[in-house]
């Protein structure tokens, strides 16, 4: 359960995943931050749960979940001993997991960012190629043009 | 209650439609091992039997044709008529587009959602969707009467500029018509998923294009409706050009334009197609090539989302009836 943030702190967001961009962007705040006392990270993990029959049955669903669940909690953990190791109180990191079916990540996050009161959003940047951002979309870009009330941070 | 679809029900009817010496196969009420359910065999569905005849197949652009083991081209014995029934395959795989991969699977569940979301849309295909006596999410179609896209450009023995002055104004208006019926899956947040020419059908009655096939599906990214929109740029690419515009046919042919194109105006994905229609035909108006620049590799704003085509498309449509450069 996310606390209530107090209003004189900053609240970060960092949406991570397992790419190396995601480790950027947590070490970029680490150590820029330095564990500042007036500064809270949630860590956002989200797991985009596919469509229902993406799986032959349950136990397949099941192992899936397992599996990327298993994986966000070690990004995380990653994630909260970058922070610690550079001066955060554990405390001040709160790590999250969602499951959810997302349209689009960057929606997600933004629906977390906004759910949270965080006033910045820290995103790695891919470097996704011209036709990849084409054919898929970027995050990062999104998150961008669509950020409201809130400062946008993106790590390349 | 008791099943009025009897076996012997069910061989009386199908000895109607079958041809004498053919005699009745197996009857099916379970449809998971689709490579049983053969020809001449009956598959009751939803308390009506339907008559199994060929696998349907289906054409990848002058490839063979690809036998599609579980679409079974059927006849409804209660009424005589030609119904396509998709069995269910649970198929997964990585596609791979210009050296990007991607997860796809078959989703007969989207599919069945969808037919019912588009039961009154005459640009769709038609049906319904029962579940077999082992819950498999079985869909029967109406069969549509009538050639794809696909098949009735490249079937135009006609010159370029006459296609583009007499014909195109007609089927741009109905490609419009077809980007419309995206939209509409797009505001229920669903995905075609698999954006072809040879998708959309012409139906011989109504004239009306109409999408087929879409249990289709893949895990999107960030725009879950990018893989449509380059799918419907390059359906407008293909109307525009009367077919693919290739690098190697204008080499053969008219080897004077390859001097005038730059990688820019090259096809964004696919590099062996020009996107740039404009530089080998010059009468194309403005505001449908800026249309077609957008799925080129010097785009460098992209379609979000169908909204923002049809708007450029009906600004477009306007600009070419107008006869505007």
């Amino acid at each position: 359960m996310i606390q209530a943030f107090d209003r004189l702190i900053h609240h970060l967001l960092v949406a991570v995943d397992e790419s190396e961009n995601s480790r950027r962007a947590v070490s970029y705040v680490a150590k820029l931050l330095e564990g500042m006392p007036s500064f809270k990270v949630m860590l956002l993990h989200i797991i985009n749960e596919p469509e229902e029959d993406f799986f032959a049955d349950d136990g397949e669903r099941e192992r899936w979940m397992a599996e990327k669940q298993e994986t966000a909690e070690r990004v995380l953990d990653e994630a909260m001993t970058v922070l610690v190791g550079e001066g955060f109180e554990p405390e001040r990191v709160f790590p999250l997991i969602k499951v959810r079916y997302c349209p689009s990540i960057a929606e997600c996050i933004l629906h977390e960012a906004e759910a949270s009161q965080s006033e910045t959003i820290v995103v790695g940047r891919k470097g996704v190629s011209h036709k990849e951002e084409f054919l898929f979309g970027s995050v990062s870009n999104r998150i961008v043009h669509e950020a409201k009330d809130c400062t946008v941070w993106v790590v390349e | 209650m008791q099943d009025p679809l009897t076996d012997e029900k069910i061989a009386q009817m199908a000895a109607e439609r079958l041809p004498a010496s053919t005699p009745l196969g197996r009857i099916h009420r379970d449809t998971s091992d689709f490579f049983k359910v053969e020809y001449g065999d009956v598959a009751v569905l939803g308390r009506r039997a339907f008559l199994v005849g060929h696998n349907a197949k289906e054409g990848r652009f002058g490839v063979d044709d690809e036998v599609k083991h579980w679409v079974k081209r059927c006849i409804d014995l209660h009424d005589g008529s030609r119904k396509i029934v998709k069995l269910v395959f649970h198929e997964k795989f990585k596609a791979s587009i210009a050296n990007l991969s991607f997860d796809c699977f078959r989703s007969p569940k989207k599919e069945a959602r969808i037919l019912d979301l588009v039961a009154d849309h005459g640009h769709f295909m038609h049906g319904y969707w029962v579940r077999d006596d082992a819950g498999n999410v079985v869909r029967i179609i109406d069969y549509i009467y009538g050639k794809t896209l696909h098949a009735m450009i490249n079937e135009l023995s006609l010159d370029h500029e006459i296609y583009y002055h007499e014909r195109l104004p007609q089927i741009l208006q109905k490609y419009i018509q077809c980007v419309e019926a995206i939209a509409f899956l797009h505001r229920h947040h669903e995905k075609h998923g698999d954006i072809r020419r040879d998708h959309i059908l012409i139906d011989r009655e109504t004239g009306h294009y109409r999408w087929i096939d879409f249990d289709f599906n893949y895990m999107h990214r960030e725009n879950m409706f990018a893989y449509d929109l380059f799918g419907l740029g390059n359906i407008f690419m293909f109307i525009i050009g009367k077919g693919d515009v290739l690098l190697g046919d204008l080499k053969q042919g008219r080897p004077e334009v390859l001097d005038r194109l730059t990688q820019n105006d090259l096809n964004i994905v696919f590099h062996n197609r020009v996107a740039n229609l404009k530089k080998v035909y010059p009468y194309i108006c403005e505001p449908l090539n800026r249309i077609s620049l957008h799925f080129s590799r010097g785009a460098e704003i992209f379609y979000q989302d169908t909204r923002q085509l049809l708007a450029d498309l009906n600004e477009a449509c306007h600009a070419f009836g107008q006869g505007d450069p």
